[in-house]
């Protein structure tokens, strides 16, 4: 069962078109696994609509629309196809994703084991960045860390906890610097998610501190 | 230019939500099944000067508006077939439409800023490898990788990385406590870093 919602803000910015394109991303693949997001969302569009409806245009003659309008009409139609949904693998397992994730399951890399059962496939998202896959066997852990940055999170397929709350599939997290924890799924299908992290990440126990310096080669 | 076909900004019904709503409908449909140049023509003659209204308050850029409403336009005379009345209205499917266009463009607005190095974070690992797509360093890194090369640093070397990165002190601390001077701690972290990033490079 999904908990952890985008606030009404979050998803009110989103439909207007003012956050990040990561925290869009992040925020549609929520929307499309949450109903009722969906809807909140929805009603906004709506509204939002209907006041560019209410835009008092102007009504002359706009040689630039003339000449948009031509050249629009000159394009063809684009049929678009139903398509077999595209799906993350990993070790013959096959999990299913967000709509707004799977345009990216073309562009996400090999699986490279991180540390412990902890596993990591990158996603070039291209203009916005680079996000990851990360799959967490049962009993996979990631060390405690902070973020000097943002980390966006959707759970994807399964459950972890990380010492603040417990998640499931659907689950929408945003972490920052005033938040210290450490992911780890003791679900016997492990859990994957998607990440998106805009700065490295900060190992704050430990030996994992030596990771730092590198922190910027992995988790992000 | 387009003879015969007018921009007709003004629709017999503009007055009532719903009846616009249904007329756009209609049109939209007429697009899609017969690819219709003047039922097109109306929903472009009707959206795009308010969706470039729009968009110049909320990018405040002229070109930047024009472009966002020939994206979202071109989609809705390629994609007319997408439209699904009973999903919502017209001008909620091309206003979500417009909305995505946004977040594209906002997406390469923001890649042609970034061009610089963002990674501001390592600087001496920046300055030594300018060009980061050749440092492939392998994701494969694991921590316990990291910990056993970690010991094999000079004694000097691996003090200064531990008091820095394991005890979280800072270089002007570490030079005082060892009573070293400031540059030496930092030419240490520096060499052991570089240090680490070889052998790292070296275990592929």
């Amino acid at each position: 069962m999904i908990n952890y919602h985008p606030t009404d803000k979050q998803l009110q910015q989103f439909a207007e078109g003012n956050i990040s394109s990561a925290l869009a991303l992040v925020v549609s693949a929520h929307c499309d696994v949450c109903s009722q997001c969906q809807e909140k969302v929805d009603d906004i569009n709506a509204k939002l609509s209907s006041v560019i409806e209410n835009i008092h245009a102007h009504e002359d003659k706009d040689p630039a629309f003339e000449k948009m309008l031509a050249s629009i009409m000159q394009m063809p139609i684009v049929d678009t196809k139903p398509v077999v949904a595209p799906r993350i693998e990993l070790d013959g397992r096959f999990f299913d994703v967000p709509r707004p994730l799977q345009r990216f399951v073309k562009h996400t890399g090999n699986w490279s084991h991180l540390l412990g059962k902890v596993w990591q496939a990158p996603v070039d998202l291209g203009d916005a960045g680079i996000a990851n896959f990360i799959y967490m066997e049962k009993g996979g852990r990631v060390p405690e860390h902070t973020h000097r940055g943002t980390e966006l999170t959707l759970v994807v397929d399964g459950e972890f906890s990380d010492g603040l709350a417990d998640y499931d599939s659907g689950d929408f997290i945003v972490m920052d610097n005033e938040h210290i924890h450490s992911p780890h799924s003791n679900a016997s299908e492990g859990c994957l998610v998607f990440s998106i992290v805009d700065k490295p990440l900060h190992f704050t126990s430990g030996i994992a501190r030596l990771l730092n310096p590198f922190s910027h080669l992995f988790f992000k | 230019m387009l003879v015969g076909i007018s921009l007709e900004n003004k629709l017999q019904n503009t007055g009532k939500p719903k009846d616009c709503a249904d007329e756009m409908s209609q049109l939209l449909l007429e697009v899609a099944s017969q690819r219709c140049k003047r039922s097109y023509a109306k929903i472009f003659g009707y959206f795009a000067p308010r969706l470039r209204s729009y968009a110049l308050k909320q990018m405040g850029n002229e070109a930047l508006a024009m472009e966002m409403v020939q994206d979202t336009m071109t989609n809705v005379w390629q994609k007319a077939h997408l439209f699904n009345a009973e999903k919502g209205s017209p001008s909620t499917w091309i206003f979500t439409i417009a909305r995505n266009i946004r977040f594209d463009m906002l997406r390469k607005l923001k890649n042609r800023k970034e061009d610089i190095c963002s990674d501001d974070l390592w600087p001496i690992l920046c300055e030594q490898t300018p060009d980061q797509n050749e440092v492939s360093l392998d994701e494969q890194v694991t921590l316990e990788q990291v910990g056993q090369l970690f010991n094999n640093l000079p004694d000097k070397q691996r003090a200064v990385i531990e008091a820095i990165y394991i005890d979280g002190k800072s270089q002007q601390e570490v030079a005082d406590e060892l009573a070293i001077p400031l540059g030496t701690v930092k030419s240490r972290t520096r060499l052991a870093l570089q240090r680490l990033k070889d052998m790292l490079e070296a275990n592929d």
